[in-house]
């Protein structure tokens, strides 16, 4: 099936994922909320798999608009089929402890979920630093009212509850 | 990053333009039946959204985008008037963050 993400048959071992239950990592494919996604994905596919076959139908039956939609749709497919790999992949990488868990590192600063990595990191810091410091000049601490304001701007409304 | 971003919003705002033009000129048209526009723009706009789909999908791999805003990132291109508001939401939400963290990377005040 194209939901089955890149070597969920080679993970056996147990490493320390981040608050997980026990049992091999690709476990957290089978939890509900991942069950959902893939039936959605599996109907996402076959829909569009069909929308391009229904245009390939009007484009024999004389269409000739329909051609440009007959192979639209299945790369839509297939699009859909690499978009699903790289999230269960970096799923897995998570659990694996290979990259940040965007979600810990958001929670942790107060930042939108999406947002990630080690860039956001100083963002964060540059505000109290600031703060810290009496004699900035007038262009930075704008700036850093700037970043306030921005990280005000986001807390708590980008908190993911779902599929990263 | 700064390239990435520049290609999602050229793209956004190209297919973003065009889609306004199939859906408020195409569509009244071709419902007061003068097919050709609305057939045209169509086909321009279906190979548009492709190359949207790809700026948008590497912008959203580069920012490390979570599932929902890649999703909402990329069926923007597909109802009218949308791309303009995800892509002023985008660069608010997610590449101002990520640009100012970048320009700025260890130091945490002085320039």
């Amino acid at each position: 099936m194209e939901n089955t993400g890149p070597g969920d048959a080679t993970v056996t071992e147990t490493p320390a994922a981040p608050a997980g239950p026990p049992g091999p990592v690709w476990h957290f494919l089978l939890r509900p909320r991942w069950l959902g996604w893939h039936l959605l994905m599996v109907a996402c596919f076959w829909g569009m798999l069909w929308m391009g076959d229904w245009q390939f139908r009007r484009a024999m039956a004389g269409n000739a608009l329909s051609w440009a939609y007959t192979f639209e749709w299945p790369l839509f497919a297939v699009f859909a089929v690499v978009f699903w790999a790289k999230t269960i992949r970096d799923e897995f990488r998570i659990r694996r402890g290979e990259m940040p868990d965007p979600r810990a590192a958001a929670e942790a600063q107060g930042l939108p979920a999406g947002v990630t990595g080690t860039e956001q990191v100083s963002v964060i810091q540059a505000t109290p630093a600031a703060a810290a410091e009496g004699d900035e000049d007038e262009e930075l601490s704008a700036y850093n009212a700037y970043l306030a304001r921005l990280n005000a701007e986001v807390k708590d409304r980008g908190r993911w509850h779902g599929l990263r | 990053m700064e390239a990435a971003v520049l290609r999602y919003r050229v793209m956004a705002y190209v297919t973003g333009v065009v889609l306004v033009v199939l859906c408020f000129v195409g569509i009244p048209l071709q419902v007061a039946g003068h097919p050709a526009v609305a057939n045209d723009v169509g086909v321009v706009h279906g190979i548009l959204y492709i190359i949207y789909l790809a700026a948008a999908w590497l912008l959203a791999r580069g920012l490390r985008l979570a599932v929902k805003p890649t999703v909402i990132m990329l069926l923007a291109g597909t109802v009218p008037v949308m791309t303009f508001i995800v892509e002023r939401w985008v660069t608010r939400r997610f590449i101002n963050p990520a640009l100012a963290g970048e320009a700025r990377p260890a130091a945490p005040v002085g320039r």
